[in-house]
This record gives C-alpha cells, structure tokens and sequence, in this order.
C-alpha cells in the first residue's frame, strides 16, 4: 500500500446494486475508472469524494484516512458531468470561488484566477456568465475551479461526455498536459476505452460494482484477465477452444501446440488486428509459426474505416472480424491466426499457462 | 421552393386567427378607447387638464404609494412565510407532501370574494379562529381584532398569495440539480456557506419572479381592499378606480386614474417580463436529474415540518372549511345562538322567500352559471385558433402573441369600467347589461385560456401537422383531426379555468354592472356588505363546489394529456 496517493477500499449497497470496490492510485498518476453504464465508476467517486457515505471500508489519501472527514475538509475537487459552474457567477468569480472560502486576499485570488485561466488557455472569458460558454469552455472553466482550491486528489466524472468527437480528442490531450503541469493525483472515470488508453497512465476497469483489473493501457489491451475487460477494451473474437484440433497447423515442429480442453466454458479470444488473410487460393498464409487456419471463410461485410477495412467473416457458423489493408477481392478467404495472440478464457477468467 | 412552415398553406393559417383576433380586438380595444377617450374630453372637447391634474395631484401620489406600499409588505410577508415551505416540497419527501403541494395550488383558481369571506368567517372577532381561542383559553374578548384595518389587509394577501410562492419557488427548487451544491462541497464550503453563495443565489430568479407576479396580484387586488379595507384611508387605485365611477359617479375622473394605472401596471408588466426571461435563462442550464428524496432527519426537523405543514393546511383550509360549516348555521333568536340549519340553502334554493338580498341568490346563481358556460364555450375556440398562430416563429406571431396577452396589462376594474362607459352610452336594458358582462367576461379569460392552450400546442411536434398533410389531409381537415383532438387536454382545462374565471369574477361586474344585473360573487359582496355571513357562505359553498369540479376536472384532463 503506497503511502502517498489514494488507497480505497469500499462497500456500499443500494436497492439492487452492490458496491464492493478496492483499489489504489499512486501520487501524481493520473488513473482512468472505466467501465459500462451502471458499473458504479460514478458512485466510487461520489464515495472518494464523500459526497455519499460507504457502509465500510477506508479512504486513505497521502497517508491519512478520511472516511470521517466531511466533504468540504477533503480537500478533493470534482469536476462533474455537467461542469456545475455555478450559474450567478462569472468565469473569474467561480475560479475565485475555493479561493475565497479560504480567505485568499483578492490580489492572490485574481492573480490565480489569471494563472489558472492561462492554465486552461481561457484568459479572454473572465467576465463571461456560464450559459455563454459552449461545452468545451464551461469544461475548461470547471478545471480551473477544482484545481484553484489546490486538491490533493482531483476527481473527473466523465468530463467529456457531453462534448463532441473532435473536441473530445483535443481536450483529453490538453487535461493530460494540465494533469503534467500540475502534478495533481487524478482519477478520471470514464466510459469511452479509447479515451482511457489515451490518457490514463493506469486504468481500473470495472464491472458490477467490483474492480475487474488495474494495470497499464498496454496490459489491460494485450493482457485481459477476463473475458469482459478483453470484449470492453476494443473489439475481439470469441471462439470455442474445441476448434483448435481442427485448425491448428504447425509447421516448423518444436513448438508443438498442446491442446488441452477444460471443463466448463473454454473459449479463446484474439483481436481483429491479428488476425491475417490470404484472398488468393495458391498461396499459403504468410505465417510461419505455430497458429490457427480456418479455410474457407466467407466475406459477409466489408466497410472502409480510412486506415483499414474492418471485414466481417463466417467460418463454420462463427463470426470473425478482422482488420485488413485492403480489400479482399474474393467471397471466400483463408484466415490466420498465431498462437501466441490466442488468449485463453475458462468461465470468463483467463487461464494462465505455466 | 421555399421551405417554410406553412408552405403553400400560408393563407389558411393567417385566416385561422382572424376571427379570433378580430374579436378580441373589438372587445379589448373599445371599450379602453371610450375609457381614454372620456379621459381626454370634457363638454368643452378634447382637454388634457384633467388628465394632468390627476397625474400630479397629491391625491393620486398618496394613493399610488399606499397601493405600491401594501402590495410590497403584502409579498414580503408572502416570501417570508412561503421560503420554509418550498425548503420543505422541495428537499424532503414526506408523509401528506402531495396533499400540501394540492393546496398551494388553491389560489390559483380561488376567487377572490371567496378570500374575503373566509377570511372574515375564519379570522374575524367572531370568527372561528377567536372563537376556538376564548374557549380554549376562557377568554373574555376575542384576541385576534384585525378585521378592517391595514394588517386585515396584509394578512389577507399573504394567506391568499404565499402558496403562490410557494408553489412556484418549490417546483423550480425541487427540478434544480444538486451539482453545484455538491461541487461547492467538494471546493470547500460548508453546507451553511454553500447554501447563501450558492442555493440562495441560484433560487433567487425563481423568487423574484413568483415575488414580482404576487406584487401584480397585490397591486390589482380589489375585493380584498374594497371589503377589508373598509374605508377611504386604505384605498388602492383599483379600489379608487371603482370608487370614482360608481360612488363619485365621476368617470372622468376613473378614466384618467385609469391611465395612470395602466402606465403603472405597464412598467410592472415589464418588469415581470424581464424575470420570466432570467428565469427562462437559468432553467435552461438547469439539468433535471433526480434529486435525492430524503426525509427530515433530526427530530425538531420532523417536528417543525409537521408543524408548518398542519399550520399551511390551516391557513389554506381554515377559512374555506369555516365557510362551509357557517353556511349551515343560522341564528334561531334575534339574540345570536347558532345553530345547524338548511336556512340559507332553502332560500337559496328559493324554497323559502328569501330575506333581503338572498332573494336574488337563485336568480344570481343561475346568472353566473349561465354567464360562465357562454364565456368558456367562446373563449376557447377564439385561443385555440389564435393559437394556431401564434405557436409559430416569427415576428407575426410573436406580435399576435404579445396582443393575445395585452388585456393583462390592464386590470379587470379598468376594463369593467369601459363597459360601464359604454353601457352609459348606449342605455340599455338588462340583456344589454348581462351581454356586457359577457363580453367582460371574455376579455378577461381569453389571455388565460391562450396561456393554458399555448404552451401544449407548441409542444406538439410540428411533423404530425406536416405528416397529415403528406397523407392527403387538407389544413382544415388536419386542423380537425390532428391538432384539435391532441388538444383536447388543454381545450378542456382552458375552458374550466374560463368557467371558474367568470364563476368567480367581482372586479369588472362591480364595476360595470348597476343594481338589477346580479352574479353570484356580486349578490355574496352585497351579502358581506349587509352583514349576512351566514347567506354569503351558502352562496361561497356553492361557488367552492363549482371551484372543486372545476379543479378536479382540469387536473383530471391534465393527467390524460401527460399520460400520452
């Protein structure tokens, strides 16, 4: 357990939600909650921010429990899903706002107030009242709020939810630039997989009310430990183990692929990005080691993404999506697989080979 | 082509309104014309030293600062009672909420001859406030002696506005989301803190404009004065309005205060406008999440709900419940001793010959029926088709829509007294007075009705006109079977509120009409006047029952419409 930094462990229960949910966020990282609508991401915040109450566990943040500890003594800011900017107040009189709970003199306050707006490159809009403010501006604004109150923690629900694509894309870039000017522990929550692997330096998937894996971008894309965060976290396949003996092929010996179906539910599960097509029927697959092949496989849908063309496939009543840099030019293709981006699932768990 | 709604159809939806329009006009705008023009003619012709005398005269200052006083302390008490109460709909659930939120919604369509009476009944020295506290307390003198003073006045006001408050306050209160609340929290403030810098703050445009619309009633507020006030030296504008043409027999006079008034009530329309627009401003980013439902959690919170509760369903219920039971007790002996009779429903009912001005009670009764079911069957067609309209965007519309709402800035005494001005002209019998009661009458509901009807129509999707229209519906016939029938919710709740407008109508009727024309509210004021509480309450009950089927109606239709 790091002493510095955030370290939780929660148990709440509403009319049929269960929250049981323990996890830690080193100081000065900035962490991602993700998961579907309804997985109690927004109620862990609401729990660190304690603005509801846990029936048990510990909030410990740089080194003090703060269970006890009311909301406005946290010192935890929140940066809400609909910014909350509180409507009677000017751009500058809501950033003042923390500071003058604190009894800044007011030449510090609006020189903070200036620092923050450049901060948040929003210098010219001091005057402006929050219903003048598009989407991304109000967001911009409710940064600067919490972080003029100098949080030890800085919490953000779905920031950028309410925002449009391009604009999303530009204002996850600049939180993680303020989140490295600043240095402020951040736990971000948020629904969208792409926006996470993005920022997040770690990410705490959840599902149900429980944490379901912690690690980097990297680890929880290429390493799921389930079969849930493998299908959240980008797009996947997922096929019965007892295909294998069917499919497998392998050339150069040595590293023999050893089949060994499980009781229970045995699938495995690899991304549409390794998976390898061959449209033309004299030539092998381009693949050398030990991997899956499944013949015969029918193009039922081919859409053009830009970069790729993302192909749906039908393999003996399974469907297969793979990406591919061109266009397959005939109905029935030889697919590819190695063995080494096969993940293994047993009941949803990952099976880890010793 | 041009894509604009309507298209080829313009000309059938600028026909639509004419009529509509047209009435209006002729009922609103000539009956002020005559009131202007006596303003400005004397035997001498066209005179503009009357006008100025009335403008600058002491008189007229000392009168419009005691109106203006009276309504100010009449919505600060209405605020000062009604904040507790909204704090109480709008953060906690609990035991009887629905029932109290039902209640403030009593003054919306109460009348206000009704108020007087009960308050009289209930308040009075002997009423049944004094009465319970000399028994409970074996007093010799009744305690609470307020009746026909200036606190009569406040008080009445304040019991007859601060649901009105309170009410509005509460439902824009309970849809506020408790973001910034939270996010204040979080920030650092205290719940005492966050409420002044940021709760307080925030309700504030509500307030202001449920305060601004109280100071209007206030301002315009007749029978309350007229009764309660009882004398010269409490005497608002409408009141002296009133005075002028029928005691003074002054018209001239009544005009041109007329005019002073409605350049008054102008300002204090705009005003209101301007809060409407503010709070229109900070609804709009106001999100409607679901607040948290909590109940009282301390004891003395449990306990000072309670007692707020009990002591707002006394206050509202009180006087309307004394008027019924009083209506079932007459005086066996000259003496006074009450007892439990049919007395005032028998002469009511004409059964027995009635005494004094009861004997006009059944005639006044079947009047006002009468006189209300012509008003709602007109009114409505006319909104309705303006509202055809008005719903669209543009500067037409909006104009029609802004002339739709003009009878509201001039208050019911003033047009009551065009119609006298007019009735004086034209001299005519009683049906001529009874049509001119009519006609009052509609002026006065039709901006209301528009209002009801309004606001559903321009929910209504435009696509499902236009789609019937593609499906081979001509405007006439897409009007009838689209619109009409989505409509029938509001069409219906309009006409009731016209029909208890007009049941409960005082102001303009006193005003234009002389002794032989008589309506319900007018036979209870002459009632009050000649000290028979007991007949005034038979009639009140019945104008209650009226009231109550109204209300259960409109909310019944209201219901249907929602539950689409």
């Amino acid at each position: 357990m790091a002493d510095r930094g955030l370290s939780c462990a929660m148990k709440a229960s509403y009319q049929d939600f269960r929250l049981d949910a323990a996890f830690s966020v080193q100081e000065g990282e900035l962490a991602c909650i993700i998961g579907p609508s309804g997985c109690g991401k927004s109620t862990t915040l609401q729990l660190i921010a304690g603005l509801i109450t846990p029936e048990e566990g510990s909030i410990i943040l740089n080194g003090n429990d703060i269970m006890q500890t009311p909301v406005h003594e946290r010192q935890i800011a929140m940066v809400f899903q609909d910014y909350a900017l509180f409507p009677h107040m000017n751009v500058a009189q809501n950033i003042a706002y923390p500071m003058k709970l604190r009894k800044v003199p007011k030449e510090k306050r609006l020189e903070e107030v200036n620092r923050l707006l450049s901060l948040v490159s929003m210098t010219e809009y001091q005057k402006r009242k929050p219903q003048e403010l598009s989407g991304g501006e109000r967001q911009r604004v409710a940064l600067a709020r919490a972080l003029a109150s100098q949080p030890q923690l800085l919490l953000l629900d779905e920031p950028l939810s309410a925002l449009d694509a391009k604009l999303r894309k530009h204002l996850r870039s600049e939180i993680r630039r303020i989140h490295e000017e600043t240095g402020i522990t951040t736990l971000y929550v948020t629904h969208d997989q792409e926006e996470a692997l993005a920022i997040a330096d770690t990410i705490i998937v959840m599902q149900g009310g429980k944490v379901e894996q912690v690690g980097s971008g990297e680890e929880i894309y290429h390493s799921p430990n389930s079969l849930f965060v493998a299908t959240f976290m980008g797009e996947g396949n997922t096929l019965p183990y007892n295909i294998i003996p069917r499919s497998v092929i392998s050339q150069m010996g040595g590293n023999g692929f050893l089949f060994k179906p499980l009781e229970g539910k045995h699938t495995i599960f690899f991304r549409p990005e390794h998976v390898i097509i061959q449209d033309d029927e004299t030539l092998p697959l381009p693949e050398f080691f030990t991997h899956l092949e499944f013949r015969d496989a029918q193009v039922v849908g081919c859409e053009f993404q830009g970069d790729h063309f993302r192909i749906s496939l039908l393999w003996e009543g399974h469907q297969i999506i793979a990406h591919a840099e061109e266009r397959p030019r005939t109905a029935k293709v030889r697919l590819g697989i190695r063995i080494e981006k096969i993940r293994e699932f047993l009941n949803g768990q990952l099976v880890i080979k010793n | 082509m041009k894509q604009q709604d309507g298209g080829q159809y313009k000309g059938f939806y600028k026909a639509m309104p004419a009529p509509g329009a047209a009435v209006l006009l002729l009922l609103f705008l000539v009956p002020l014309f005559f009131t202007l023009s006596t303003a400005f003619l004397s035997e001498e012709g066209f005179t503009l030293s009357r006008v100025q005398q009335t403008f600058t005269s002491a008189y007229t200052i000392r009168i419009l600062l005691f109106t203006l006083y009276q309504a100010a302390l009449s919505t600060l008490a209405s605020v000062v009672v009604a904040l507790p109460g909204a704090y109480l709909l709008a953060n906690y659930s609990f035991r009887g909420k629905r029932f109290i939120r039902a209640l403030t919604t009593v003054p919306f369509v109460i009348p206000s001859i009704l108020v007087v009476l009960g308050f009289v009944i209930f308040f009075g020295n002997n009423g049944f406030l004094n009465q319970f506290l000399m028994k409970t307390f074996s007093l010799e003198k009744p305690p609470i002696q307020i009746l026909y003073s200036f606190k009569a006045i406040i008080l009445a006001h304040t019991f007859f506005n601060f649901p009105i408050i309170m009410n509005l306050v509460s439902s824009y209160w309970e849809h506020m989301d408790m973001h910034c609340e939270m996010a204040a929290w979080t920030l650092g403030a205290r719940k005492g803190k966050t409420f002044r810098t940021i709760t307080l703050p925030r309700l504030l445009p509500s307030i202001i404009s449920a305060s601004t619309l109280v100071f209007l009633f206030c301002y315009n507020s007749f029978a309350i004065i007229l009764v309660l006030g009882g004398g010269p030296q409490f005497t608002t504008m409408e009141v002296e309005i009133y005075r002028l043409a029928r005691t003074s027999m002054d018209s001239g006079a009544a005009a041109s205060l007329s005019l002073f008034s409605i350049l008054v009530t102008s300002f204090l329309l705009i005003w209101y406008n301007k809060s409407q627009k503010m709070l229109a401003r900070s609804e709009a980013y106001t999100t409607s999440t679901k607040r948290l439902d909590k109940r009282p959690a301390t004891v003395a919170g449990k306990v000072l709900a309670l007692l707020y509760s009990l002591a707002t369903s006394l206050f509202i219920l009180g006087p309307i419940a004394s008027i019924v039971v009083r209506s079932f007790m007459a005086s066996t002996t000259r003496s006074g001793a009450e007892s439990f009779s049919f007395r005032w429903y028998r002469q009511l009912f004409a059964i027995e010959r009635g005494t004094g001005h009861m004997g006009s009670a059944l005639q006044a009764l079947t009047n006002s029926l009468a006189i209300a079911t012509i008003v709602a069957l007109i009114t409505v067609p006319i909104a309705l088709t303006m509202a055809t309209a008005i719903r669209k965007k543009g500067f037409a519309s909006s104009s029609l829509e802004l002339f739709g709402m003009l009878p509201m800035t001039v208050s019911s005494v003033i047009i009551g007294l065009g119609y006298y001005i007019i009735s004086n002209r034209i001299r005519g019998g009683v049906s001529i007075g009874y049509t001119l009661v009519v006609l009052a009458h509609m002026v006065i509901a039709i901006p209301f009705v528009l209002r009801t009807i309004l606001p559903e129509y321009r929910k209504m999707p435009l696509s499902y006109a236009q789609s019937s229209l593609t499906l081979g519906a001509g405007p006439l016939r897409t009007f009838f079977l689209i619109e009409v029938p989505l409509l029938k919710g509001a069409m219906i709740t309009g006409g009731m509120f016209a029909f208890a407008l007009s049941m409960g109508e005082i102001n303009a009727t006193l005003t234009l009409a002389n002794s032989a024309i008589v309506t319900l509210p007018v036979v209870m004021y002459r009632l009050i006047g000649s000290y028979n509480f007991q007949g005034a309450c038979a009639l009140g009950s019945v104008l209650i029952l009226v009231c109550s089927i109204v209300f259960i109606v409109s909310e019944l239709a209201k219901g249907e419409s929602n539950g689409r």
